[in-house]
C-alpha cells in the first residue's frame, strides 16, 4: 500500500488547524473541528482494519531523510502497542471537541486549532520511529497544552499552567540528554528500531535509565513527581482534561514500553523491583489522597495517579499478563477516566461547583447522567464486566507473579479505589436531593450523549469481551518480553 | 607587496571595501538630504549591504589569504558575513519607523552601522590578532555612538558612557594581551602563535596573555565576569539598536573566539577548563537573574546572556561539530532574536514604550498575529520544538555529548530549563491576562517584512534543519 497512512493520521488535524484559521463563526469553527476528528478517526479505523495482528513487526512504516548529517529520519511505524494509542487518541480528539461545545464560549477558534494541533502531536508520539522526532513530538505538545490550560483553565489556570509545563520541560530535558547519550553509545543513529537491537553495557543502561525514568515518571505521574497533575487537572478545562487523563498520561508509560524496556533490558530488569515498589507507593497512596478529597476533579485526578500505578506494575512485573494487563489498563484509564471527566465537566457546567458535599439526590434529576455515572464509576473501581476489569486482573496476577509483597500493596490500592469511588457516587447521585442543585438539573442531552455512548461501548466491550484488544497487543508485547529476558537475564 | 599580491588582498576583501566606501559616500550624501528623505538613506544602505553580499558570495568559492597573512576570506568567514548581513539588513528595516518616532532625523545613524558593519566583517575574516583588534575598535566605536543616539534621554547618554568606559578597559586588557603574545612568541598571527607555541605548551606566560585575551572577548560578548555592562546598555540604548547588538557584534565576537580558541595554542592548553567554568556561571546568572525582570528590555538582555552562555559551551566542545554548533546557534539566535526585538520596536508608539512586560497585557486579544509571532519566538528561544531554537540546542548538546561532556549537557538542559520559565511567563502575560490599553502598534509594512523573514526562519530552520547544518558544518574553517 503506497499511501501514507501514518502521515495522513497526524497531519489531517494539522490541515484542520490551518483551515479554521480561516474560518469565521463559532459554530462554524466547532463543526469544522469535529468533522476533521471525525475523518481522523475514520483513517485510525482504517489503519486498524488493515492493521495485521499476528507480528510483532512495525507496520505502515514510512521513512524520509530529514536530517541526513545527524542519521535523522522522518520515520514513521506502529505495532500492536502504538496501534491501540493511536486509536484511542484519536477516539477522544472527538470526543473532546465535543465536550468543549458550549464550555468553551470564548476564543472558539484559538482554543479549538490549539485542541487540533494537540491532537496532530500526541499521533505524532505513538507513531514515530525514529527518537529525535519522538522528542521534537513529545515536546512541542507542551505549547497547546500549555496554552488550553493556561487560557481556558479555571480560576488557577496560570499556576497550574505553569507547573505543568516546568515539571514537564525539566523531566524531558534530561531525556533529550539520555537521547544524545543514547545516539553516541548507539552506534550514531535515532533510529528507533536500530538502536533497540544495540547491547550497551550495563553502566551505560543504568545511567539511561534514570535519565529516561525522570522524563517518563514526570509524565505518569509516579510519586513522589505527581504534585502537577492535580493541579492541572483541575484547571484543566474539561477537554483538557480528558486529554491529559486520556492520551498525555500514557506518554510516560509507553516510554517505558518502547525505550526504557527493549533498550535498556538490564537495567530494566534490575531496577523492576524499585519501579514496582514505587508503583505500589503511587497504588496506595494515590488512593489514600483521593478518599480525601471533597473536590470532584481532584479525586479522579488522584485516582489516575493510583490507576497509572497499576499500569507502571504491570509493565514492571516483566511478565506477559503483566505487561498485557498493563497496557490494557493504559487504554482503559483513557476511556474510563477520560469519560469521568467528562461528567465531572457535563456537571460542573451546569451547577459550577465541584464540591461533592453540594450534590446529592442526582438520579432523580438526571437518571441517564447518573447511570452512565454509575457505569464509569464501577468501570474505575473493576467491577466484573467492565474494562478495567480483565487489565487489572491480569495485572494483579502478574504483579503476584513478580513480587508477593507489591502485589499485596495493590490489592489494598483496589480496595480504596472501591472506597473512595463508591463514596463519592453515593453522595453524588443517592440520597436526598441537596440543597444546592435543588433538581434544577437539564439531563445530558444529544450531544452530550454522543459524546459519552462510544466510551460506554468501549466500557463493555473490553469488559465482556477483551480478546480483540489482547489480541492486536498480543505479539508485539511477547516480542517485547523476548526482548527483555533474552538481554536482560545476564544481570 | 607585489601588484600581482594587493589585487589578490584587494579582491579577497571586496565586501569590506564595498561597504566601507559605500558608507563614506552615504556620509556625505547624508549631509545633502533634507529632513524626511531617510526613505532614500534606508534603501541605499540596503543596497550597500546587499552588493557586499552579492560580492561575498562570488568569493566564497575558494579560500584567499590576503595582506600577507593577516585576513582571510574563507568559508567561515563568508558565514558570519552572511548572518552579520541578515542583522544589519533587518535592523535597516526596523529602524526606519522608529527613527522617525524617536525622533533620530541624522542620516549617521545608518552610516555607523554600515561602519559597524564593516568592523565585524574584519572581525570574520582576520586572521592576525591585530587584524582582529581593528575590527573590533571599528565595530565597538560605531556601538558606543550608537548607543547614546537618542541625545534627549539621561538613560542612553549614561548607557553610552558606562559602555565607553568599560569597553575602553576591556580593550586595554586585550591589547596588553595580545602584547604578551607579541613579547613572546614574536608574532602576532594565529598561526605563527600556535607554532610558537609547539615548543613549550606550558609557558605560564602565553597562558597569561591567553587569559588577558580571553578577557577581552568575552566582554564583547557579555559572559559572565564582563557581563555587567549588557542590561544597562541594552536598557538605555534606541530599542533597534539593542536588537543589532545581541545579534551582530555578539556573533562577530564569536567568530574571534572561535578562531582564536580552536586554535592550536588553546587546544594544548587547558583553557577549555576557564572556557567552560565561564559558560556554566554564564548560563546560570543570565537564567536566573531574567526571573526577577520587569523591563522587557533588561530581560532580553539577560536572556542574551544566558544564550551567549549556551553557545560557548559550543567553544567548549570543540571540533569541527562544536564550531558548526556554534555558528548555527548564532544564525538562529540572530533571527529570532530579532523577531522578539521587533516587536518590542514596533510597540514603541505613541505613549507605549513597549519596554514593559506589563504592556503586553493581553496582546493576544487585540492583535491575535503579533501574538502568534511572540509565542513563536518565545517558546523558540526557550528551545521548545519544533522551533528552530530546539535544533540550536539539540545541536550544541550533540556537540558536547559527542567529546564526552555528559554532565555539562546535564548543566546546560537543566538551567535551560531554567530560562524557558521567564520566555513563558510573558507568553502568560499575552496571552491569559485581559488587555489593559488599546493597542496601537506601529506596524509598516518594512516591520512586517521584517517580522514575516525572521518568523519564516525561525520554524523554516526548525523543521528543516539539515541545508542549515550542511552550510555551517562545510564553512568550518580547516576542514
Amino acid at each position: 500500500m503506497g499511501l501514507p497512512l501514518l502521515s495522513l493520521i497526524i497531519f489531517t488535524p494539522v490541515a484542520g488547524a490551518a483551515v479554521l484559521m480561516f474560518l469565521r463563526g463559532d459554530d462554524t469553527v466547532r463543526w469544522t473541528a469535529l468533522a476533521v476528528t471525525i475523518l481522523d478517526l475514520a483513517l485510525c479505523i482504517a489503519m486498524l482494519a488493515g492493521f495485521d495482528t499476528t507480528t510483532h513487526a512495525m507496520q505502515f512504516t514510512e521513512k524520509l531523510p530529514w536530517v541526513p548529517a545527524l542519521g535523522i529520519n522522518y520515520a514513521l511505524g506502529i505495532d500492536g502497542i502504538s496501534a491501540l494509542f493511536v486509536f484511542l487518541t484519536a477516539l477522544l480528539g472527538s470526543i473532546c471537541v465535543l465536550a468543549s461545545w458550549v464550555a468553551i464560549d470564548r476564543k472558539v477558534k484559538a482554543f479549538m486549532v490549539s485542541l487540533l494541533s494537540m491532537q496532530a502531536l500526541m499521533l505524532g508520539v505513538f507513531c514515530a520511529l525514529d527518537l529525535f522526532l519522538f522528542y521534537v513530538f513529545w515536546e512541542a505538545m507542551l505549547i497547546p497544552m500549555y496554552l488550553i490550560i493556561g487560557v481556558w483553565g479555571g480560576d488557577g489556570r496560570v499556576y497550574a499552567a505553569f507547573k505543568f509545563f516546568l515539571y514537564t520541560l525539566a523531566g524531558s530535558v534530561l531525556f533529550l540528554v539520555g537521547v544524545i547519550v543514547l545516539y553516541f553509545n548507539g552506534g550514531e543513529t535515532f533510529d528507533i528500531l536500530a538502536l533497540t537491537a544495540q547491547d550497551l553495557p550495563f553502566r551505560v543502561q543504568s545511567w539511561l535509565f534514570f535519565a529516561f525514568l525522570i522524563a517518563f515518571a514526570v509524565k505518569v505521574p509516579m510519586v513522589p513527581v505527581h504534585t502537577w497533575l492535580p493541579d492541572a487537572h483541575v484547571q484543566a478545562p474539561t477537554a483538557g482534561s480528558i486529554i491529559l487523563a486520556g492520551v498525555l498520561l500514557k506518554m510516560g508509560a509507553y516510554g517505558f514500553l518502547r525505550f526504557s524496556l527493549p533498550m535498556l533490558p538490564e537495567a530494566s530488569v534490575y531496577y523492576s523491583t524499585l519501579m514496582l515498589s514505587l508503583s505500589a507507593l503511587a497504588i496506595v497512596y494515590g488512593g489514600l489522597l483521593a478518599l480525601a478529597q471533597d473536590d470532584l476533579k481532584k479525586l479522579v485526578a488522584y485516582s489516575s495517579i493510583s490507576h497509572m500505578g497499576f499500569v507502571t506494575m504491570g509493565i514492571f512485573a516483566l511478565n506477559l499478563r503483566g505487561l498485557q494487563g498493563g497496557i490494557l489498563q493504559m487504554f482503559n484509564h483513557g476511556v474510563t477516566t477520560g469519560a469521568l471527566f467528562l461528567f465531572v465537566g457535563l456537571i460542573y457546567e451546569r451547577t459550577h461547583t465541584r464540591s461533592i458535599a453540594d450534590y446529592g439526590g442526582l438520579m432523580k434529576a438526571a437518571p441517564v447522567y447518573t447511570a452512565f455515572l454509575a457505569l464509569f464509576t464501577l468501570s474505575s473501581m473493576a467491577l466484573p464486566g467492565t474494562n478495567s476489569f480483565v487489565g487489572e486482573l491480569l495485572v494483579l496476577s502478574g504483579g503476584f507473579a513478580a513480587n508477593l509483597a507489591v502485589g499485596a500493596a495493590a490489592v489494598l490500592g483496589a480496595l480504596l479505589g472501591a472506597a473512595y469511588l463508591l463514596g463519592m457516587y453515593g453522595k453524588v447521585a443517592l440520597g436526598p436531593a441537596s440543597v444546592g442543585v435543588r433538581f434544577k438539573i437539564r439531563d445530558v442531552n444529544a450531544r452530550e450523549l454522543a459524546a459519552t455512548l462510544p466510551l460506554a461501548v468501549f466500557v463493555l466491550w473490553a469488559g465482556l469481551y477483551p480478546k480483540p484488544f489482547l489480541d492486536i497487543m498480543g505479539a508485539s508485547v511477547e516480542h517485547l518480553l523476548v526482548q527483555v529476558h533474552a538481554k536482560g537475564s545476564g544481570q | 607587496m607585489t601588484a600581482a599580491a594587493l589585487f589578490q588582498s584587494a579582491l579577497a576583501s571586496l565586501p569590506e571595501i564595498v561597504v566601507i566606501t559605500g558608507a563614506c559616500i552615504l556620509l556625505i550624501l547624508g549631509q545633502f538630504l533634507r529632513k524626511g528623505q531617510t526613505y532614500f538613506l534606508v534603501w541605499a544602505s540596503v543596497a550597500v549591504v546587499l552588493i557586499a553580499a552579492l560580492a561575498t558570495l562570488m568569493l566564497a568559492g575558494e579560500v584567499r589569504p590576503a595582506y600577507t597573512g593577516m585576513f582571510i576570506a574563507d568559508r567561515f568567514a563568508v558565514f558570519f558575513k552572511l548572518v552579520f548581513y541578515i542583522a544589519t539588513i533587518l535592523t535597516f528595516l526596523l529602524s526606519r519607523k522608529y527613527a522617525e518616532i524617536e525622533g533620530i532625523g541624522s542620516s549617521e545613524y545608518y552610516v555607523l552601522l554600515l561602519f559597524a558593519l564593516s568592523g565585524m566583517m574584519i572581525m570574520a575574516s582576520a586572521t592576525d590578532l591585530l587584524s582582529i583588534y581593528v575590527g573590533l575598535e571599528l565595530m565597538v566605536l560605531c556601538t558606543y555612538v550608537l548607543t547614546g543616539f537618542l541625545r534627549r534621554e539621561r538613560r542612553s547618554n549614561e548607557a553610552a558612557l558606562k559602555y565607553v568606559i568599560l569597553g575602553a578597559v576591556s580593550t586595554g586588557i586585550f591589547l596588553y594581551g595580545v602584547s604578551l603574545v607579541y613579547g613572546l612568541t614574536g608574532t602576532t598571527q594565529l598561526d605563527g602563535m600556535a607554532a610558537a607555541v609547539t615548543v613549550d605548551p606550558r609557558d605560564p606566560g602565553l597562558l597569561l596573555a591567553v587569559v588577558f585575551i580571553v578577557a577581552g572577548l568575552v566582554f564583547k560578548v557579555g559572559a559572565v565576569p564582563f557581563h555587567m555592562w549588557v542590561p544597562d546598555v541594552y536598557e538605555g540604548a534606541p530599542t533597534t539598536i539593542s536588537a543589532f547588538m545581541s545579534v551582530g557584534p555578539k556573533a562577530a565576537a564569536f567568530a574571534v573566539i572561535l578562531r582564536v580558541f580552536l586554535n592550536p595554542l588553546v587546544a594544548t592548553s587547558n583553557v577549555w577548563i576557564i572556557v567552560a567554568v565561564i559558560a556554566v556561571v554564564t548560563m546560570a546568572l543570565g537564567s536566573f537573574v531574567a526571573l526577577v525582570q520587569d523591563n522587557f528590555k533588561r530581560l532580553l538582555a539577560y536572556s542574551s546572556i544566558a544564550h551567549a552562555g549556551f553557545a560557548l559551551f559550543g567553544v567548549v566542545a570543540g571540533g569541527a561539530d562544536g564550531i558548526a554548533s556554534v555558528m548555527i546557534y548564532l544564525l538562529i539566535y540572530s533571527l529570532m532574536n530579532l523577531g522578539i526585538f521587533g516587536i518590542v520596536i514596533l510597540m514603541r508608539n505613541g505613549d507605549f514604550s513597549g519596554e514593559v512586560i506589563e504592556d503586553y497585557a493581553g496582546l493576544a486579544k487585540s492583535h491575535p498575529g503579533l501574538a502568534l509571532l511572540m509565542l513563536l519566538y518565545l517558546f523558540s528561544l526557550a528551545g521548545i520544538p519544533p522551533t528552530a531554537g530546539f535544533f540550536a540546542k539539540f545541536y550544541v548538546l550533540v556537540a558536547l555529548v559527542e567529546r564526552g561532556f555528559v554532565m555539562l549537557a546535564v548543566i546546560a538542559v537543566l538551567l535551560s530549563a531554567v530560562a524557558a520559565y521567564f520566555y513563558i511567563r510573558i507568553v502568560m502575560v499575552i496571552y491569559m491576562r485581559e488587555p489593559e490599553r488599546t493597542f496601537d502598534p506601529a506596524l509598516t509594512p518594512l516591520v512586517r517584512a521584517t517580522l514575516a523573514f525572521t518568523a519564516a526562519g525561525t520554524i523554516g530552520i526548525g523543521l528543516f534543519p539539515a541545508w542549515f547544518l550542511r552550510l555551517a558544518q562545510h564553512s568550518v574553517f580547516g576542514g
